[in-house]
């Protein structure tokens, strides 16, 4: 491709990419009660309001919750399974990691519809476990693609030295595998937890209004009659999202876990 | 239980969990979708075939080829735009890659709905898209651009894109660029070596790509509801709407389950299809 036009068509995704968000911080910031852009006087009154009022605090604390504990749910299944088809090498381990791809090749309305039918039947509906279960067991795709790359990274040497040297399987996975693993799951937590933070469908069909997310409560907003508080909102996570991901980029090398180049 | 072994006892949690809290509900899922539906409450025990015969009625069927249409036209327009991008930005040095790494990984990781009120505020009247084209005066008349149709592609775009352009990522920058130099070098042009080398060498990622997204855009429910106007709503918003507005779970679960089915049967065939690839 020609560089100018490589250069044009690049800028245009790029500018489609960011715009929307740099429309959102512009409505966050304006004093004006009626969501315009651009902004006529600053403020960051929505801000004030997202942070000490009750009606958005709730929301963000159930929010926070769910990712930290669905996060560390999703990531333990998918290491579990990850050592099991290392350690395995067999169909068991194969069908195990299948199971694991399983909830990304459906739609999302299939698996929150399950979930909701599911929850219900065993009476738990509108409980903040189901949502955490549901989150922590269909986001696991990702921390299993991610660690598996961690596992195919394991040289075989390794693991056989310190078997040679005595370690107990236990052992070998605490002192070497782990430690060689612990950035992929790391960057597995990381996307589960934000992941988790802004899914609306599975949350809301799992527990309604029972348990209210933030973004069960900007789309609430959205729909019904909204106040710039929702732009603060949403600006606040996304600020959240790319914070998360600058702290992984800086800890770990981002472009290698995600396949980037060779392990 | 000869060869039973310890991974074998580690490998029983994934397999516990994904069978109890993923295998189960779907299958909850399908037995109720043969229940009756209780006005007063959720559902009676019951195996009828009313809520699959009321897929065929003529609403169920515009619905669901809707749904087909605007899934399978946004998931082409996603791939369209993702592939060429992420071609350039894997031969972008280092930083830029990471700066596009991190760009795509936040799209992919923001909720649905934090995009979609971003398209809602990008094409309102009042600050948006329509009032600055307005203000340079090429509108004269500035309305709202959106609920409509193109309003609800132009939301699955911004959902997919992240992820199409990262499911090519792994396969891109790390592919062999000696090819591409050595057409260039023989005095092929850079169109013409993107179209006859590189193309071929993605069919199958770019058919598993489109596949994926259409797949992903037939389960979407916040973009149709907050960008598109309700003739554009697809299967998912009607299947929400019915299991959770109307509380008629067996209806909802008995759409879902033609749904799974449907997928279910794209899957095969484009694993089927993949594997025969593979083999001439």
């Amino acid at each position: 491709m020609n560089t100018v036009l490589k250069r044009g068509f690049i800028w245009l995704i790029a500018a489609g990419l960011i715009l929307p968000f740099l429309i959102v911080a512009g409505v966050s910031i304006n004093a004006n009660s009626n969501i315009s852009f651009p902004p006529t006087e600053l403020s960051l009154r929505w801000y004030t309001i997202l942070f000490t009022e009750s009606d958005w605090l709730i929301p963000i604390r159930n929010s926070l919750m769910i990712a930290v504990v669905a996060a560390f749910l999703s990531v333990s299944i998918a290491l579990a399974a990850n050592y099991v088809l290392w350690r395995l090498k067999s169909g068991f381990g194969k069908f195990v990691f299948a199971l694991g791809i399983g909830p990304f090749m459906l739609p999302p309305i299939i698996i929150a519809m399950g979930a909701s039918v599911f929850w219900a039947e065993i009476g738990m509906y509108g409980r903040v476990e189901a949502t955490i279960i549901s989150h922590g067991v269909f986001f696991v795709t990702l921390p299993l693609v991610i660690i598996s790359r961690g596992f195919a990274a394991l040289s075989d040497d390794v693991v056989e030295a310190s078997r040679t040297m005595g370690a107990t399987p236990w052992q070998t996975f605490k002192k070497v595998i782990f430690p060689l693993v612990l950035p992929y799951a790391i960057t597995g937590y990381a996307l589960v937890a934000i992941i988790s933070v802004n899914e609306y469908l599975i949350s809301y069909m799992v527990s309604g209004f029972a348990v209210e997310t933030l973004p069960i409560r900007i789309f609430n907003n959205v729909r019904y009659g909204y106040t710039p508080v929702v732009a603060s909102a949403a600006m606040a996570f996304a600020l959240f999202t790319i914070g998360v991901l600058l702290v992984l980029s800086m800890i770990t090398d981002l472009l290698k876990l995600l396949g980037g180049s060779r392990d | 239980m000869r060869h039973f072994k310890p991974a074998h006892l580690i490998g029983m949690y994934p397999l516990g969990m994904m069978c109890l809290f993923f295998l189960g509900p779907l299958a909850f899922m399908i037995v109720v979708s043969f229940y009756e539906r209780d006005p007063l409450g959720f559902y009676n025990v019951a195996f009828v075939w009313d809520n699959y015969a009321k897929f065929f009625s003529s609403f169920y069927y515009t619905i669901s080829m809707r749904s087909i249409w605007s899934s399978a036209l946004g998931a082409v327009l996603v791939v369209l735009l993702a592939f060429p991008a992420m071609f350039i930005i894997t031969d972008m040095v280092r930083r830029w890659q990471l700066f596009w790494i991190i760009l795509l990984l936040s799209l992919m990781c923001l909720s649905e709905v934090i995009l979609g009120f971003a398209w809602l505020i990008l094409l309102s009247e009042s600050s948006g898209i329509p009032k600055f084209l307005g203000w340079v005066g090429l509108w004269d008349d500035p309305r709202s651009l959106s609920p409509s149709f193109a309003a609800m592609l132009i939301g699955f775009i911004t959902l997919g894109f992240s992820l199409v352009a990262l499911m090519f990522y792994p396969q891109m920058a790390q592919r062999d660029r000696s090819i591409e130099e050595a057409a260039r070098t023989l005095g092929t042009s850079p169109a013409r070596v993107f179209i006859k080398v590189v193309l071929p060498n993605y069919r199958t990622a770019i058919i598993g790509a489109v596949v994926t997204m259409f797949v992903y855009f037939l389960g979407v429910f916040v973009m149709p509801t907050m960008l598109g106007r309700p003739q554009d709503w697809n299967m998912t918003v009607i299947i929400t709407d019915k299991a959770v507005g109307d509380a008629n779970m067996p209806l909802g679960a008995a759409l879902s389950v033609i749904m799974l089915l449907f997928t279910l049967v794209i899957i095969g065939a484009l694993m089927f299809g993949t594997r025969k690839e593979r083999q001439s």
